[in-house]
Parts: structure tokens; C-alpha cells; sequence
């Protein structure tokens, strides 16, 4: 008999889409979930270990993208401004001088200078998922990137969602978006350590013995038969049960939010970012929730979003990037060096970015105002080839001269360095329609 | 010309006899079972016409029970004379020209032969495009939504999504036919193929080899010069898999071949060409060549095939592996319903017995969740108990029907998927109006056909007519085409508003089609902008296809179009085609919806995907509660009777070891966790302590609020939609921390506890015994008395607490905690 010389078909990263779906089935909220899956998802997922995650830090309002990682030096002076560019650790790449710190480990991140596909909307959505607010609005719109990570792969450690918001409550209430779930629905929604589910964390007017006295008596008579359940909501009710359970006597969560367990020589690096200036309707500078954010990633979160000051500058540009930039100076540096010494840069990915650029032009109260052309981002970790500076714009800094990079590429990176492969990675929308994460490529410079 | 490429087949076509024969028992799964006799499925007449022919032999070997199983790949196949063809594994490829005998010989010596005729080897038919190379793409992967077929295409080389535009791709490919992307001169160095097997870099990957049937034929196609294929070329009709249904053991395989069929009455076995999906792939797998692997499972799986637009289902039927000489299960008598004698039958030809009838308690407690979508009240549960009337059951299922709790339950279904919301914010006229108009409408018994017509029809204001607000909530024509298909048909026609359907027959053009009906609708204001007026404009209806440019008259799915005059209602006429009785959809869609809402499972999941590829589990038993749907006038209240009032719906939810693995076929009661809503209103019967929702009078129970907007994060962590979609799945039952943190350890929960109204307080007040007490606390939580294990344990705990408030706070925790009281079971 003759064997087969079949070719082998495989998909993109030789994981088959329902190989995905299947994975899908494992999330924080998910059904047909039982503690043994969820004891499997953990071991895979490599619990105790550092696991791929993504620190999204969003400047709202819109940074400068001139006077942030490309300083247009030729420029006239009514489009240069007042900063001049100063070297980095890497040969050939110069960023404002506001960013001393972030200059000398350049070789750790890297810039993209030509960030286009703003929909100019003021508004954190695209930098959160990729997409425009009205995309697929009609049945709930497109989740973010953490709700998306959380409906694929499910939490790291089952008393962790995989999915934290710690963007402040701002006046523009679109500034403290920190992702919403989309038409995937509330249970993938992030959690946010100010909404209503953190209260439930502690407990709530009784005792850690009357709980104990609680769950003794329940465990008497909650004597139903679990495997006659075929959705299997049974086993994961009681998997996160025992989860909710341990978190009220030993919380990882709250741990991770509690700067007070940090050693205070390493508080002290991340530096205060109070006073608190130019933050009008926006989000505080807080330094602190960069460190919480590495706090959080430790305990298992996938992905944690924030939002960093208020860079809406219409007025006193430069004093506000002065200000900004150098508590973000400090606090990102901070963040990469913590990462970096802990060994978990290869494994999380930071990107800095906001949701558009700002005109060229410096306006008369030496402001500058919207612009949708073209923004910036910085990124770092997340194992790709850092060390470079990608694209570039015209010599006023107006489009991008070179290498427009979308909004979606730096999502479709994010997604890459998560272990997903955007190409074949669908999620099924409330119509059935597999929906592709974003619709354009990673970076091809930073990841190959 | 075409012709002689194709593989000519003239096929006996058997399908198996077999497939629904009662179950016979079967020997260890691990043994496979002795044949009595071997046949190929092909006949004696198959010609292989043309280089490119292919043939998948199919042996299927026979017990003498009459049960058939695949052995296409364990006999030995012998050819005679040699050279004429060769066989891969069990695929057939020809060689030169002449006829060759297959015999094919098992393990035990039984034989069988047949004859192929190999012609035509000698000619080199032009290679059409859209019939040889299109199809590879698919196959491969290539114009996938994550590949070249996205809308910008990737890395710069586009394709037409899943190659439903051929003559795109092929202007694509020609065009740039002078770079390098095809090279006439050097077929092996164009990119189209290096690409392909990965000799230059390419980002999907190699995905094929360099001496693949595949390779061969596209380099052949670009050394004649990449011709499209001419006008007079044979069109695909159809496609079939075959076997497409059979009786398989668990852990067995099964080889398919998938011919297609022709304009010119040819046939070309396609099955190395077209793309395989198994519809549940924890219960079988597919190759790519078409082999289907079945795990340790029982019941049904369907896999599809799909090829050019044209989609085939094969269904497995996959009895209980039993021991032998295990006793056939009995099942009670049907007496009559309906559902009993489908399910039954089932049942039976699975050899999956059913489980017991329930008690009353349980049955009490589970139609009471269903039907009224709250607990029984204590004073019910005892009523109940204390009835001896044979027909108890039946009186409990009439009472529940009539009451306004059905009706509060069955809105609030309805609410959410016809999208009924508020965006935050005070209540809104519309939306309390509309909520009004569907409790009413359900209260009454509204025949479903009316309902239907008053909502995808309804002219004028919310004051004058409510379900206009469908229309102020559902704003543009397509999102109304497709709600009302995904609602009302249970058809997903949403993909093809951009292109053909991948999984469907359904076509830009049929979209359009459906599209035209809401082509008249208009708004206007009287006043009041935010309550506007709608009505039909007078004029024809028509839309523009977007893949031909022409404008299409309406028409429904499958239909003829019809002419509709200026001063008709288009849309009157859309209600009348669905709520035809000779509709295949309209009935279908609300019994299974219907049908998921009591036994826990569709018969086709999801409920509203009625896909010709998704078939249905039972299809006997969706066919014949339609049929009652329609003959009983598209009266809801009968058809839930049928389902409630029968044996399978009363079965016991503890499974039996034999039934324990179904998960489709009904052989006992699928427990399902309280919703949301439900689950609120029952902690707060049990605590005695009401939730307020803001802007709404006490006593108002969650399942009767007029929307999904009111602010409640326990509503919120337990999966309540939002009303955005016309998608039941947008409620999610799935487990959560957020849930069991909020359910063991909240402040709601615990405020609901110890509130000097609740329930604890009063019982520690009580000054009856803390039996009674107990006991009274099992009607209330779990509609039935406590056991004595459960009682002892109670009473301890109640006695051991100096703070009698507190324990009961405590015991009160514990049921409510309990999965018993979580789940209607």
C-alpha cells in the first residue's frame, strides 16, 4: 500500500482557529469551565512565572508628537519650540530633552514617529482596541485589547482578572475609559479597582470566622451533583467560589494595589507625580499607577491600562510637556528598569501613546492644537527589537515622511507579543460572525 | 472542454440504509466489529477523465445486523493490470489510459472490486480559474478574513474574500502579471508560487509542498498563460458528501468524498478540494482530507463541507457503547406527545435510557422558574404537595400560562432582543410603551404570526402604535433586515451584506433582496422629536446589489421576488411571506427558541442559527413542533404546553451512568442557572428584602423592569444583557469571580441578610421550634422539605449560635449559596 503524500495544511502560526476557539472557552468569566481546567489553564499559562502581558499607558488628549520622541530641529522656530533634542544610549537616535532617563535606555524601547489612522475623536478607544468608536457599534462595538486577551485565554491566576483599569474617573469621561468589553459583554469588561466590584474584595460586615462558620455549613448542604451540569457553569461556579474564598482571606489583588508592600526605595524611584498641574477635566499624573501596574502584571493581570496625565495642549505647550514629560520620565524609566531587573521585560510590552498629534504650528497662547495626521507612541519590552526609532515626519513634522505606521499595527504588536496570532485569531460576535482582532499586521520591524 | 478535466463519476450514490436502525448492541468499543461483507461505494462505472481526475474510494463493511462502517483505509487495494492508475492511501490517481480493477481485501479475506476507467491523459485542458485555482486559495487558507482576503489585503496582495470574487482576483494576478508576482516565462519563480511553499519568505507560512497536486496545477495554469475559463463552461449546481449520514461508534473514523455536480450533468469528485468543519469539534474532528475522527462521545455531530459558495452536511449518529448483553433501555409510554415519541425515538435508536420522571416538588419548582421566572411560594409548594389530583401537573402548567408573571417573564425575553432600551438616563415613554405593548400582547396570547406583523409592519407614533419604537431603536435598514431575519427566521444573513455567506447559500443578492422590503420606511417629526412618526412612502421598493450594480426587487430568502405596487406596504407584504405557513423558517425559529428556553439546549444551537450546515439534533422533532406551531395558529401558550406538559421535559435532571454523556438528545432535565433577573428576585423573596430599582414603584420585581438600563451591578455580574443585539447569547450565564465574590461576600447580599425587615430577623423572632423554622426555610429557598441529613445539620448550626439572628443570617447565606438554589434543575 502507498502512503499519503497529503500536504499539510496549517494556519498561519500552525494553530488552528478552533484550536482558538477552544482556548476561548477558557476565560475569567467563561462557562463549561471546571477547577481542573482551570487548574490546566493556570499550569499552561505558567502561573508563578512571569506571563505575557501588556501595560497600556495612555497620554490623554493628545501628546505633542513633536516635542515627545522626534524634535524637529530644522523646523522654523514658530513650529520647533523650545525643546531641543538631546542623544540617546543608541547611536543616531535623539528624543526631547524632557526625557533624560527614558534617553539612557533607548537600547530597552523604541519610537514610532509616523503613528497614523486617528480618528480624531478625544477619546481612548483606538489606542485601546484599535478601532473607531462606531465600528461594529450597532451590537456593542469591539472590545479592547484586555477584554479581547480575557476571552481568549482567561485569567493567569483565577482570583486575578486578567484585566485591570486603573485610569482615574476624569470630568471628559472618555479620558477615563480603560477599555470596555464590547459585544463580548460586561464579564469581560476590566476590572476597576474605583468601580463597585472592589468593595467585594474585603469583607463586607462579618468576620473572617463567621465566613469561615459559613462556608463549613454550606459545604454541609450544598450537596447537588455537579456533573450532571453539560454546560459545566456548575464546577466553575464552585472554582471561582473557592477563588472568591481565598481572596477574602488573602488577597492578591488588593496586595498588588497596595503600594505599602512595596519596598519604599523603589515608590521613591517611580517619584510623586503631584502636585498635580495642567490637569484640568483629564486624568492626574499619578506615578504611582505605573508601579501598580507592574504590581498588578506580577499577580497575574494580562493586561492593564491606564490613562497619564492630561496633554491636551492648547495652551502652555512646553510647560506642560516640561511638567508631563518628566514625571513620565521617571515613572517609565522606573517601570522598564523593575521590569527589566525582574526579568519579565521579554515577557510585557509598555506602550506610551495618545489619541492623536498636535498641529505644527504653535498657536498664540503657546499651545498646540488638534492633529490627526499623524502621532507618536513609544514602546518597549514585550521581546521585539527595540533600540530604534521607526518613521519619521516631514521636516515640519506635518505627515509622516516615511513608514506611516496605523494604529492597528502597534495593536496588532501588543496582540503578537501576547502569544496571539492576528491573522487567524477570531472571536464570534453576537451575530456569529468570527471578528478578527484588528485588520493590519505587527510591526514587522519590531517582531518578526 | 471543461469536461474532460472533470473526473466523470457515475455513482450508485448509496447512502447508508442503515443509519437510523434501532441500536443494536455493540461489542467494547475498543474492538471493531467483524463484517460480513465489504462493498465500495462507487459503482462499476467510474471514469477518471483527464490528468487532474481524482477519486476518494470509499469501502464500507457491513455487519450482519446491518450496521455499515467505514474501511476505506484498512483494507489493502490491489490494482490490475499495473500502471494505469496509482493509490494514495485511498485516493485514486490516474496514469495513463485504460481500465483498471480495484479490489479491495480486509484482515478476514472478504474482497470486493470495481472497475475505473482512466481516459483522456493525453490532452491538456486550459485550466479555468475560477474552477481550479480559486478553489485552492479557499483550500489553503489564502483569502481568509486574516489573510489576503481582508479588505486591504495583506502585504500588499489582495484577494476576494473566500474567492467569491474570482474575476477580481484574477484581474489582480493577471495584471500584475508582468512583475514578478507571475512569471510566464519561469512559472517555478513566480511569487505566487514561491510564496506558496515558502521559498521566499512568506508570512502565512509554507502551505505546500513543491510535488503537491495543488503546486502542479497552478504552475501549469500560469505556463498556459493563467486563462480565466470561458462563458461556456460548465457551472458548479451542487455539491454532496457522501456518506452524508451513518451510524458510527464512538472513537471510530469515517472517510467522506464530496463530488460536485455540473451544468453539463458531470461530476468531479472534489474532496481534496473542498474544506471540511466539524460543527462540535469536542465530539469529532476533521482532516483536511475529509476524515472524520469521532471522540468518546454519543449522540449527533454534523460536519460541513463547503467548496465554491456550495455547502454538504454529514451527520453521525453515534449510539451508547454498552456491554454486551446489557438489557435494552424501557422508556415510558409517549401517550400521545409528541415530544415524547421524537425524543423517544431518539433516544431509543441511541440505546441512551432516559432518566426518571421527577418529583413534584421539583417539577413545581422548575415549570414555576420557566414559566413565571420566579420560585413558588411557600403556600404553592404545599398546596402542591397536598393535591392528589392525577392531573396536578397540568392544572400547575394552566395556572402559570394565565397568570401575569408569565407574561412579565415572557416580555422581558422579548424586550431584550427587539433591543428595547434606554441609554442611561430617566425613563423613557417609548420604552416603557413598548414593554407595555409586548407584556400585553404576551399576556394575551397574541397569535405569534400577529405580533410579528404589528412589529417589522407598525406605521405611526408610539402613542399610537408601540412597536414603531422597534424602528426608533433598530435606526438603519441593514441592522433591520438583519435583526429581523436573525429574530424572526433565525437565519444570519449578516455576512452577506459584504459578501456570499461562507457557511450558507445566502448571496449579496438575496441580502439586497431581503433589504428592499425596508426600503420605504420614512420618519418624521410631529412635534415631538424624540417620538417621531413612522410610515411607508409611496413609491416602489427596490435596493442596489453591490456585487452586480443592479437594482433588485424585494424578495424573501429563497423566494421569488414579488411585484409590490406603489401604494402597497412592502414590508405588510414581507410579514405576510414569513408568517406563510409554508415558510421554512418563520415557525422553526420560535419553536427552537422556544424549545431552549425550557429544555436548556436548542435543538439547533445556537437558537437562532438555523443554518442549512448547523443541522438541528432531532430534525424530526423541530419539524413536527413547528407543525404544531403553525397548525395551531401560531398560538405560543399551545406549543409551550406540548413541551411542559410532556415526559421529557419532566425528567429528571440525576443523571443515570448510561445517560450522564448526553448532551443533546434529552434523556433527562438540563440544569440551567437562574438568570439574572430571576436569581435577584429569588434572593430577595428569600431574604424578604425587595431591591429598589430608581424611578420605579416598590414591589416591582427584576423581571418585570420595562428595560435592562436600571443601574444594578448584581443584575450586571450576572451576565443581564444590555439589549444591543437581537442576540439571545448577549445574556451570559457563564461563571465569573465577580459573581461568587458578589454573591458570598457583598454589601447588597449582606445588607439583604440582616435588614431588620428581612427574613433572618423575623425568624429569630420567631417563637416556633427551629425545625419548623427550617423547614419553612426549604419551601422558601428550595421548594421542597429539608432531608433529615440536611435538617440535623441546620438545626445544629442554628443551635450552636448564641446570636439567633445571625445564624439564621448564616443558614440563610448557605442556601442561598447553594447550587441547588442557583440553578433550576
Amino acid at each position: 500500500m502507498l502512503t499519503i503524500q497529503g500536504h499539510k495544511s496549517r494556519y498561519c502560526d500552525g494553530v488552528s482557529r478552533r484550536g482558538f476557539l477552544k482556548i476561548g472557552g477558557l476565560s475569567f468569566g467563561a462557562g463549561g469551565f471546571s477547577l481542573a481546567d482551570l487548574l490546566r489553564a493556570e499550569a499552561a499559562t505558567g502561573k508563578g512565572h512571569s506571563h505575557k502581558a501588556v501595560i497600556n499607558i495612555f497620554l490623554a488628549g493628545g501628546p505633542p508628537h513633536q516635542d515627545m520622541w522626534e524634535i524637529k530641529s530644522d523646523a522654523p522656530s514658530e513650529v520647533r519650540g523650545e525643546f531641543q533634542a538631546i542623544k540617546t544610549n543608541v547611536p543616531g537616535i535623539e528624543i526631547c530633552e524632557v526625557f533624560p532617563k527614558l534617553a539612557g535606555m533607548m537600547d530597552k524601547a523604541a519610537v514610532i514617529r509616523s503613528v497614523v489612522g486617528c480618528s480624531g475623536g478625544h477619546d481612548a478607544v483606538q489606542c485601546l482596541s484599535g478601532w473607531r468608536p462606531n465600528d461594529l457599534q450597532s451590537i456593542g462595538g469591539r472590545p479592547a485589547i484586555g477584554s479581547a486577551v480575557s476571552k481568549l485565554f482567561g485569567p493567569v491566576d483565577a482570583s486575578v482578572p486578567p484585566n485591570v483599569g486603573l485610569a482615574a474617573k476624569t470630568k471628559h469621561v472618555p479620558w477615563s475609559d480603560s477599555g470596555t468589553a464590547g459585544f463580548l459583554g460586561a464579564a469581560y469588561a476590566p476590572f476597576k479597582p474605583d468601580g463597585p466590584g472592589m468593595q467585594n474584595m474585603s469583607l463586607n460586615g462579618i468576620t473572617i470566622d463567621r465566613l469561615s462558620d459559613r462556608r463549613k455549613l454550606l459545604s454541609e448542604i450544598d450537596s447537588m451533583r455537579r456533573d450532571i451540569d453539560i454546560s459545566g457553569t456548575m464546577e466553575g461556579m464552585d472554582a471561582f467560589g473557592q477563588r472568591a474564598l481565598d481572596v477574602l482571606t488573602s488577597s492578591k489583588l488588593l496586595d498588588a494595589l497596595d503600594l505599602s508592600k512595596e519596598d519604599p526605595k523603589t515608590v521613591a524611584r517611580y517619584g510623586d507625580g503631584k502636585p498635580y498641574k495642567y490637569q484640568y477635566d483629564g486624568a492626574p499624573t499619578c506615578n504611582d499607577h505605573l508601579l501598580m501596574a507592574r504590581r498588578l502584571v506580577e499577580a497575574g493581570a494580562r493586561v492593564v491600562s491606564l490613562s497619564f496625565g492630561r496633554w491636551d495642549s492648547h495652551g502652555e505647550n512646553f510647560d506642560l510637556v516640561r511638567d508631563h514629560g518628566s514625571k513620565l520620565d521617571q515613572c517609565l524609566s522606573a517601570l522598564i528598569e523593575d521590569l527589566d531587573v525582574r526579568g519579565m521585560l521579554d515577557d510585557v510590552t509598555v506602550v506610551v501613546w495618545g489619541e492623536f498629534g498636535r498641529t505644527p504650528k504653535i498657536n498664540a497662547k503657546a499651545g498646540r492644537d488638534h492633529w490627526t495626521q499623524v502621532s507618536c507612541a513609544w514602546i518597549a519590552g514585550g521581546g521585539m527589537r527595540t533600540g530604534q526609532a521607526i518613521g519619521a515626519t516631514n521636516r515640519m513634522g506635518e505627515v509622516p515622511a516615511d513608514r506611516p505606521v496605523h494604529m492597528q499595527e502597534v495593536l496588532a504588536t501588543l496582540y503578537h507579543n501576547l502569544g496571539i496570532d492576528t491573522a487567524t485569531a477570531t472571536i464570534p460576535d453576537p451575530t456569529g460572525r468570527p471578528q478578527y482582532l484588528v485588520d493590519h499586521d505587527p510591526i514587522g520591524e519590531l517582531v518578526s | 472542454m471543461t469536461k474532460q478535466v472533470r473526473c466523470v463519476l457515475r455513482l450508485a450514490l448509496v447512502v447508508s440504509a442503515a443509519a437510523l436502525l434501532p441500536g443494536a448492541a455493540q461489542g467494547a468499543k475498543s474492538t471493531v466489529p467483524k463484517s460480513e461483507s465489504i462493498r465500495f461505494d462507487q459503482s462499476a462505472e467510474v471514469q477518471l477523465a483527464g490528468r487532474d481526475a481524482r477519486l476518494q474510494l470509499l469501502v464500507t463493511g457491513v455487519q450482519t445486523n446491518g450496521q455499515e462502517h467505514d474501511m476505506s483505509r484498512s483494507v489493502d487495494y490491489r490494482v490490475e493490470p499495473g500502471g494505469l492508475i496509482e493509490i494514495e492511501g485511498s485516493l485514486v490517481i490516474p496514469i495513463s489510459d485504460g481500465v483498471a480493477t480495484i479490489t479491495a481485501t480486509t484482515a478476514d479475506g472478504l474482497t470486493t472490486s470495481t472497475k475505473v476507467t482512466v481516459a483522456q491523459m493525453g490532452n491538456e485542458p486550459p485550466i479555468s480559474f475560477p474552477g481550479k485555482i480559486v478553489p485552492i486559495f479557499t483550500k489553503l487558507g489564502c483569502n481568509g478574513g486574516g489573510c489576503h482576503g481582508k479588505v486591504a489585503g495583506q502585504n500588499g496582495f489582495k484577494l476576494s474574500l473566500l474567492g467569491f470574487g474570482p474575476k477580481e482576483d484574477h484581474e489582480h494576478l493577471t495584471s500584475e502579471s508582468r512583475g514578478r508576482r507571475i512569471s510566464l516565462a519561469n512559472p517555478d519563480g513566480s511569487l505566487l508560487l514561491l510564496k506558496s511553499i515558502n521559498a521566499s519568505p512568506h508570512g502565512g507560512g509554507q502551505r505546500l509542498e513543491k510535488d503537491s497536486h495543488e503546486y502542479r496545477i497552478m504552475r501549469r495554469w500560469i505556463a498556459q498563460g493563467m486563462p480565466y475559463g470561458e462563458a461556456s463552461d460548465a457551472e458548479l449546481v451542487s455539491i454532496d458528501v457522501f456518506p452524508n449520514h451513518r451510524r458510527m461508534r464512538s472513537e471510530s473514523s469515517q472517510q467522506l468524498s464530496v463530488l460536485a455536480k455540473y451544468s453539463d450533468g458531470s461530476f468531479e469528485d472534489i474532496t481534496r478540494a473542498a474544506v471540511f468543519e466539524s460543527n462540535d469539534p469536542t465530539m469529532a474532528s476533521v482532516s483536511d482530507h475529509g476524515l472524520v475522527d469521532l471522540n468518546d462521545v454519543v449522540g449527533d455531530v454534523a460536519v460541513m463541507t463547503r467548496y465554491q459558495g456550495h455547502v454538504s452536511v454529514f451527520q453521525a449518529d453515534i449510539p451508547l457503547s454498552r456491554a454486551a448483553g446489557a438489557s435494552e433501555p424501557q422508556y415510558t409510554d409517549p401517550s400521545g406527545n409528541l415530544v415524547d415519541e421524537l425524543v423517544w425515538k431518539k433516544l431509543k435508536s441511541l440505546s441512551i435510557p432516559a432518566s426518571d420522571l421527577c418529583d413534584d416538588n421539583s417539577f413545581l419548582r422548575r415549570v414555576t422558574l420557566d414559566l413565571a421566572g420566579r420560585m413558588p411560594s411557600r403556600i404553592e409548594v404545599e398546596a402542591f404537595m397536598a393535591n392528589n389530583d392525577s392531573q396536578k401537573r397540568n392544572a400547575v402548567v394552566e395556572r402559570l400560562l394565565a397568570s401575569e408573571d408569565y407574561a412579565d417573564f415572557f416580555a422581558g425575553k422579548w424586550n431584550t432582543i427587539l433591543r428595547n432600551q434606554r441609554s442611561g438616563g430617566a425613563l423613557r415613554f417609548a420604552s416603557m410603551a413598548f414593554h407595555n405593548w409586548i407584556r400585553e400582547s404576551i399576556y394575551q396570547n397574541q397569535p405569534y404570526d400577529q405580533f410579528v406583523r404589528d412589529i417589522v409592519a407598525a406605521s405611526g407614533s408610539v402613542a399610537s402604535h408601540p412597536p414603531v419604537v422597534w424602528y426608533q431603536q433598530v435606526t438603519d435598514t441593514n441592522q433591520r433586515i438583519e435583526d429581523a431575519a436573525q429574530l424572526f427566521l433565525g437565519q444570519r444573513i449578516q455576512c452577506a451584506r459584504c459578501h456570499h455567506h461562507p457557511y450558507e447559500k445566502w448571496s449579496q443578492a438575496d441580502y439586497t433582496q431581503l433589504s428592499a422590503f425596508f426600503t420605504t420606511i420614512s420618519k418624521k417629526n410631529m412635534g415631538d422629536p424624540t417620538e417621531p412618526n413612522f410610515f411607508t412612502k409611496v413609491g416602489g421598493a427596490s435596493a442596489k446589489d453591490p456585487s452586480s450594480g443592479k437594482n433588485l426587487s424585494p424578495a424573501g430568502l429563497d423566494a421569488e421576488p414579488v411585484e409590490i405596487t406603489p401604494y402597497q406596504d412592502p414590508r405588510q407584504v414581507f410579514a405576510e411571506w414569513m408568517t406563510n405557513p409554508e415558510n421554512p423558517f418563520f415557525a422553526k425559529a420560535f419553536v427552537n427558541r422556544y424549545w431552549k428556553h425550557f429544555m436548556g439546549r436548542g435543538l439547533v444551537e445556537p437558537e437562532d442559527d438555523l443554518r442549512v450546515t448547523n443541522p438541528p439534533s432531532n430534525p424530526e422533532l423541530i419539524e413536527g413542533l413547528a407543525d404544531h406551531f403553525v397548525r395551531y395558529g401560531y398560538d405560543a401558550k399551545s406549543l409551550i404546553r406540548l413541551i411542559v406538559q410532556s415526559k421529557t421535559y419532566q425528567l429528571s435532571s440525576n443523571a443515570k451512568p448510561e445517560n450522564l454523556g448526553d448532551k443533546r438528545s434529552y434523556s433527562r432535565y438540563y440544569p440551567k442557572r437562574l438568570q439574572a433577573e430571576v436569581l435577584l428576585d429569588a434572593i430577595d423573596h428569600v431574604t424578604l428584602s425587595p431591591t429598589r430599582f430608581s424611578g420605579m414603584p416598590p414591589g416591582i420585581r427584576a423581571v418585570s423592569l420595562p428595560d435592562t438600563s436600571f443601574d444594578s451591578y448584581f443584575l450586571t455580574v450576572f451576565g443581564r444583557p444590555q439589549s444591543s443585539t437581537a442576540c439571545e447569547c448577549e445574556r451570559s450565564q457563564e461563571a465569573n469571580l465577580s459573581q461568587s465574590l458578589h454573591l458570598l461576600n457583598s454589601e447588597e447580599i449582606q445588607g439583604k441578610l440582616a435588614s431588620d425587615a428581612g427574613r433572618a430577623s423575623s425568624l429569630a423572632k420567631d417563637p416556633r421550634t427551629p425545625d419548623e423554622k427550617v423547614t419553612e426555610l426549604y419551601l422558601i429557598s428550595l421548594g421542597r422539605h429539608p432531608t433529615e441529613i440536611e435538617q440535623q445539620a441546620s438545626v445544629a448550626y442554628v443551635a450552636g449560635k448564641e446570636n439567633q439572628r445571625e445564624a439564621y443570617e448564616d443558614l440563610i447565606w448557605s442556601l442561598i449559596n447553594s447550587k441547588e438554589f442557583l440553578f433550576n434543575h
